[in-house]
């Protein structure tokens, strides 16, 4: 074009749309439907994938480890160390989902048989669920899960080389991931796990992760109970344990029961480490509501009324006071999808029309502008008089 | 159990921006609209996170569209008038341009801008003026002409800068106004929110660029964009639409070459009598049309005749310290080791390392963005979708690491901090993650190419011949009006008239 030209040019628009058709008119009429960056996003979140109980073992007196692989076989879904999986329970009429941190390594996942594992100890965490895995679930039965959910895993642009691991029972087993796939070589980190048991004859995992010790690995076992023959450390996760296992620069990855994180966070602040070192897994479903600050007492032994809409229908199903509404809609086979059941992840988002809920406050996740608008988070959110709600119809 | 009537007047699949701007502009002419968003909240990629306790801003950088309270633009009144009242904080400053040889802060207003540049780049005040106004008159006719189509003379007699602009690129019309280096460095950098290299880019497009940032400023809500997109659901709830999420649209089912209702991934079949569809075409008409044989060959021809446009890749930095102290002082950075648009466009096919950062530092325009004592700062690249297409699943997680890593690394080195060192949360947002939360095509954004081939003005001209199946409209950046969450809003309300425009017609 000559410069200045365009000032007396006028036919512009008619010479743009003649190359558009043209454009148009020698463009190949084969339909084109790979779309391979959408393909990477449904390999690594494929949704719940039907999934079958290859493997069950003890993972110690009172722990089993379930191995799961892909009904049909083949890879399952990348994930993080440290993350977790949900997996759906029918019981009888009520469909329950529970999440279970993986115990296995990702690399393990993405083999030709891939396989995940879970690793559950009788009667802690959520009770009757992790009693039913020990008791009733056998090889060959299969389940519907969501593998690699949640942020506790190591992030390299963000967490120290260094790290130590607080664990506590059964928060062991997304650091027995993080070992193994750093034991695997493909995540580069030094990785010392501080694990704290009660007795040495019941410790989750142990001759599995005492196998894994080696350059980057260490497992240092801390015994509570009264064991006088016990060689190594004992007592609880106290800071002068911590700070023997830490380099000056060290990021703490903390997992295990909510009586732990409260003594943790103290015996912590001692030790004057900055903020952004310090990681909590989410804890779980709170076990007794009402001990939380702020909780109405006055409630505590109420059944209310919990209309449900989706989309056009309404149901109306009971809900105790002292359960969140995620477990009232379980029991009466009312689908919703939850994944972390502590409030953070935002799954089971849903919108309360009418009626009040108490929010567990230390398990508030939520977005500022939906707090505005009455949104919770069912599975941290317990009614406090009759509710009337609307969720994702499932 | 019925979740749905037994029929609806319009369907919307997606209920981001554009799906819920033509469910609002339906619901407002009292028709019965029912939303499908496959997620579990509104919005698209107009959306927040919470992250160890803070809410982060997904995706929102600008709005543009918005306007001062007194002086409202189009996204601003149509907002108003429905009364969808959003807490808008207005962006301090336009950019500060950290280009080789300049380091320079630019504020919005056509004349304080030609003024900061001329003091930059001494000597050029009248011709950047000049062309900051010619930029005005332009957005001004392409506002008018949208809503005002007119005849040939009549569009030459009243907006002959348009007509005479609309066939050359920015680069043609850049080059007339013959000035330094430097100032055109200066002028260029908001290129990589339309996404094509100066020399492809039609002039009209940056015009309205340029005529609304730099003319009217930029906006953003004070609870993140999730913010605009809640209460633009919550108001069209309240005008009776039906919203159900996590809803994921398989079919879009056709009788008689049209449109005629959808089929969920859970099997519900919904019957309606128009679809409006946020779903690329690329996707619609080659897997999502039941049967795939109502599909013309024409409809084909049109995908494959356009090239895709940009993704995104951010890195999201929640840092332990206030933003002053970590030498971060302006709300948006664009940095450049060149301003050369058509050499970055071309690097933006690889996957790094990537030359041209865009930086927001949220807590500059909304000072309680996070905690106090932290901020939030995000570096972007918006890359082509070429080289993300050859990263499988295994290499993923590398790739988004090694390009994260690059840019820090490099924003690190210009503020003399390693900002590495203060990391409270990071979030790495890439293709993958766009495509895995709203479906998008190759987890595109940007919709098709802005480029002299695939011009605004030739999409208004060919508009009619391009509905392929009758009674299916679609709304999304891949419209004509391109990307953005001001011109999403813009072209789901295009949608929504396309259908209200056929229904009156029919009805007669």
């Amino acid at each position: 074009m000559k410069v200045k030209g365009f000032i007396k040019d006028v036919g512009g628009a008619s010479r743009v749309t003649k190359a558009r058709l043209n454009a148009f008119e020698t463009a190949s009429p084969l339909p084109v439907r790979e779309d391979p960056i959408g393909n990477v996003a449904r390999e690594w979140h494929p949704g719940k994938l039907d999934l079958v109980v290859t493997e069950i073992r003890e993972a110690s007196k009172t722990a089993k480890t379930l191995r799961f692989e892909k009904v049909g076989g083949g890879k399952l879904p990348p994930f993080y160390a440290g993350q977790f999986m949900v997996l759906d329970f029918p019981m009888g009429k009520s469909l329950i989902s529970r999440p279970y941190s993986i115990s296995s390594a990702p690399w393990q996942a993405r083999q030709d048989k891939g396989f995940v594992e879970i690793t559950v100890r009788r009667s802690k965490g959520d009770g009757f669920i992790c009693d039913h895995i020990n008791d009733n679930v056998k090889v060959g039965d299969t389940f519907r899960g969501l593998i690699g959910c949640g942020q506790f895993y190591y992030e390299p642009l963000r967490d120290a080389k260094h790290v130590v691991a607080l664990a506590g029972g059964v928060g062991i087993t997304p650091f027995a991931s993080m070992a193994r796939e750093v034991a695997n070589g493909t995540l580069d980190m030094d990785l010392t796990i501080l694990y704290g048991s009660v007795s040495s004859n019941d410790i989750t995992l142990k001759a599995e992760l005492d196998k894994l010790e080696g350059e980057h690995v260490h497992v240092v076992h801390v015994l509570s109970g009264d064991e006088p023959d016990w060689p190594g450390e004992r007592g609880f996760l106290t800071a002068e344990l911590i700070r023997k296992y830490s380099a000056p620069d060290t990021t703490y990855f903390i997992c295990g029961p909510q009586v732990m994180y409260r003594f943790l966070h103290g015996e912590l602040a001692k030790l004057d480490i900055p903020r952004r070192r310090i990681r909590f897994e989410v804890f779980g479903q709170a076990k007794d509501i009402t001990q939380f600050p702020g909780y109405p007492m006055a409630c505590k032994d109420e059944t209310y009324q919990l209309t449900v809409v989706r989309g056009l229908h309404e149901d109306v199903i009971p809900a105790k006071a002292t359960e969140s509404l995620v477990v009232a809609l379980e029991r009466a086979g009312i689908g919703i999808e939850t994944g972390c059941r502590s409030g953070e992840c935002g799954f089971c988002r849903t919108k309360v029309l009418s009626g009040s809920v108490y929010i567990c406050p230390e398990n508030d996740g939520r977005r500022g502008a939906d707090k505005d608008f009455g949104y919770v988070h069912a599975c941290a959110a317990y009614p406090t008089s009759d509710v009337k709600i609307k969720i994702p119809i499932v | 159990m019925n979740f749905y009537k037994d029929h609806y007047d319009v369907i919307v699949v997606g209920g981001a921006l554009a799906g819920l701007s033509a469910a609002l502009q339906l619901a407002d002419k009292g028709k019965d609209v029912l939303v499908l968003e496959r997620h579990n909240l509104p919005g698209g990629v107009a959306t927040s996170f919470v992250r160890g306790g803070i809410e982060i801003e997904a995706a929102l950088h600008e709005m543009m569209y918005i306007g001062a309270k007194d002086n409202r633009q189009k996204v601003g009144v149509f907002f108003d008038q429905l009364g969808i009242d959003i807490d808008w904080l207005r962006v301090p400053e336009a950019y500060h341009a950290s280009l080789p040889g300049l380091e320079v802060t630019l504020h919005p207003g056509m004349e304080q801008f030609s003024r900061e540049v001329d003091a930059a780049v001494p000597g050029t005040y009248e011709k950047v003026k000049r062309l900051m106004d010619l930029c005005a008159t332009v957005y001004d006719s392409v506002n008018e002409l949208s809503i005002h189509p007119m005849s040939k003379p009549q569009m030459l007699l009243k907006h002959a800068a348009f007509v005479k602009t609309a066939g050359y690129s920015t680069k043609e019309v850049l080059d007339t106004f013959d000035l330094p280096q430097k100032a055109l460095d200066l002028i260029a950098p908001y290129w990589i929110y339309v996404g094509s290299g100066f020399s492809d880019l039609p002039f009209t497009i940056y015009a309205v660029l340029m005529g609304e940032y730099i003319g009217n400023g930029s906006y953003i809500p004070r609870k993140f964009s999730h913010e605009m997109s809640l209460k633009m659901a919550e108001k069209a709830e309240e005008m009776g639409v039906q919203i159900e999420y996590r809803q994921h649209v398989d079919k879009i089912l056709v009788k008689d070459g049209q449109a005629c209702g959808v089929r969920t991934a859970r099997g519900d079949e919904i019957s309606a009598d128009y679809v409006i569809c946020s779903a690329y075409p690329n996707k619609v008409y080659t897997s999502m049309i039941e049967p795939a044989e109502a599909v013309p060959a024409g409809a084909i021809k049109m995908v494959n005749g356009r090239r895709i446009s940009l993704t995104a890749f951010s890195v999201i930095l929640i840092l332990d310290k206030p933003a002053e102290e970590l030498n971060i002082k302006d709300y948006s950075i664009f940095r450049g080791t060149t301003m050369d648009t058509d050499k970055i466009y071309d690097e933006l096919k690889g996957l790094g390392p990537y030359s041209y950062l865009t930086c927001i530092c949220h807590n500059y325009g909304n000072p309680d963005a996070t905690p106090e004592g932290t901020c939030s700062f995000s570096i972007t690249v918006l890359p082509r979708v070429d080289g993300w297409k050859t990263v499988t699943a295994d290499e993923y997680d590398r790739v988004k690491h090694q390009v994260a890593k690059q840019l820090i690394d490099d924003m690190s080195a210009y503020f003399g901090v390693n900002l590495l060192d203060h990391v409270l949360e990071i979030v790495i947002e890439t293709p993958m993650t766009v495509a895995h939360y709203t479906g998008m095509w190759n987890g595109c954004i940007y919709g098709y190419a802005h480029t002299m081939e695939d011009h605004i003005v030739a999409r208004l001209q060919t508009e009619e011949e391009e509905k392929f199946i009758g009674h299916l409209e679609f709304s999304g950046a891949h419209q004509i009006s391109g990307d953005g969450m001001g011109p999403a809003v813009v072209n789901g309300r295009k949608a929504a008239k396309n259908v209200l425009d056929t229904m009156a017609k029919e009805a007669q």
